[in-house]
């Protein structure tokens, strides 16, 4: 009788036949994504990854079934895959994955991301406060670094070290394209730690603000103006960066050039390829990613016990960055004096969800302040250093010992 | 190299060729702009 019931209800069934450990963590992991889809609902956390994670999450938690050979499984998809007619005939039977083996698991998805959020970039605010905003942009990276460090010395091996330690960069793409090619067994957990984080960046860097920058500072408003800057000049030094990165950096090249693609297409007034990046290709990349996401949280998978080691430096590579962007907009201050110190989170890449968080600071103690351009300007430099670092972590790693 | 040593020489790369490209920026924005200019007296 239990045996028929387990049958017919594979779902259900399989959490009595399972491991008790992976029988609980599927639970728990229902439960999870149920949380993380309700926040993303009520707007705490970021909607655009957290419905369909959360959702993605509860399927392949709950989709269980009994497959042949007496295995137990999905038919989502099946990551673990490698030998190509192995794959060939799995692609009949698992619906998402062609999208995971041609757009996941070789980075198009987080290239693709990278076109959307360079068709949105306003480059122009950069030449506000050039030197300002690259100051704040390096000094917001020394969470990576720093964790780097860290996760070596807890006994990560140096790639997957440098992999979780692209959290600190606050770009999820960034952290998508690292952990694949450094660290191609914790991708998973890694990417998922980083949007988790990602999107509790908006309810945790206030505090941080509150407690680096006093009131009187916060309330400052920067005198600033934006030079004209035709968009030639800046469709010009658009493509010579993207040479100069390609050609100093060719393993982050994908990005850099889907990035500066974006940007690009922008200022040649390209109406209707922007419109399919910022409107189409992004959103949709945003939907899958988040989607994939969800379905690679297999209870297996996050069982790996490296998964608590990287959930402690996720959250310590933001902290730091946010620190550093903090002191980065302090150092500023105190040589230009033209500066509100709160400028410095923006330098954490997490686009363009920092930069309203210094513009909500400031705007929370003086009301008629503006230095959202400044915020963008160092937002979009946080990218350019993220890519940066993130480059020479995968071109030079090999020299550690 | 040893990872702490590797930590300071990658995050000081980083930081040069972020100046670099950020000097890269100014220099033709600069050009640029001033050759409009020119060109509109």
């Amino acid at each position: 009788m239990l045996e028929t019931v387990i049958q017919l209800f594979p779902g259900i069934g399989s959490l009595f036949v399972q491991d008790t450990t992976i029988a609980f963590a599927r639970v728990f992991l229902i439960l999870f994504g149920f949380a993380l889809a309700y926040f993303g609902f009520t707007r705490a956390l970021e909607p655009l990854i957290m419905v369909p994670m959360g959702i993605g999450m509860i399927a392949i938690n709950s989709g269980v079934l009994f497959l042949q050979a007496g295995n137990i499984g999905t038919i989502f998809l099946d990551p673990l895959v490698e030998q190509p007619d192995v794959l060939v005939n799995i692609m009949q039977v698992n619906f998402l994955q062609p999208i995971y083996n041609f757009m996941f698991s070789n980075g198009l998805i987080a290239c693709l991301v990278f076109f959307g959020i360079g068709s949105m970039s306003e480059i122009g605010f950069i030449l506000a406060r050039p030197w300002s905003c690259m100051t704040v942009a390096i000094f917001a990276e020394m969470g990576t670094f720093v964790t780097l460090v860290i996760g070596a010395k807890m006994g990560l091996p140096i790639g997957e070290a440098a992999a979780v330690a692209t959290i600190g960069g606050a770009d999820g793409p960034m952290v998508l394209f690292t952990s694949l090619m450094l660290a191609p067994k914790l991708f998973v957990p890694i990417s998922i730690i980083a949007y988790l984080y990602l999107s509790l960046t908006y309810a945790g860097y206030p505090y941080i603000i509150r407690l680096l920058v006093p009131k009187k500072y916060r309330a400052m408003d920067v005198e600033v103006e934006i030079p004209q800057v035709s968009k030639k000049a800046k469709f010009i030094f658009t493509i010579s960066i993207c040479a100069l990165l390609c050609l100093l950096l060719p393993v982050a090249a994908p990005l850099i050039m889907s990035f500066f693609l974006g940007v690009a297409i922008k200022e040649a007034e390209i109406n209707p390829y922007q419109e399919l990046l910022e409107n189409t290709l992004l959103y949709a990349s945003t939907l899958f990613l988040g989607l994939l996401l969800g379905t690679l949280c297999e209870a297996q998978t996050l069982l790996n016990p490296k998964v608590a080691i990287l959930l402690v430096l996720g959250i310590t590579a933001l902290a730091i960055s946010a620190v550093g962007g903090l002191l980065g907009g302090w150092l500023v201050y105190f040589v230009t004096k033209n500066y509100n110190p709160v400028l410095g989170i923006a330098g954490v890449s997490c686009v363009p969800t920092t930069a309203k968080l210094a513009q909500y600071a400031v705007e929370e103690e003086n009301p008629f302040a503006m230095v959202l351009p400044l915020a963008m300007g160092a937002n979009i430099c946080g990218v350019i250093v993220s890519a940066i670092a993130t480059g020479v972590f995968v071109s030079t790693l090999f020299i550690v010992k | 190299m040893d990872v702490v040593k590797y930590a300071f020489f990658s995050y000081g790369l980083t930081a040069v060729i972020s100046l670099l490209v950020m000097g890269v920026i100014v220099v033709i924005s600069k050009a640029l702009g001033n050759t409009e200019e020119q060109k509109e007296m």
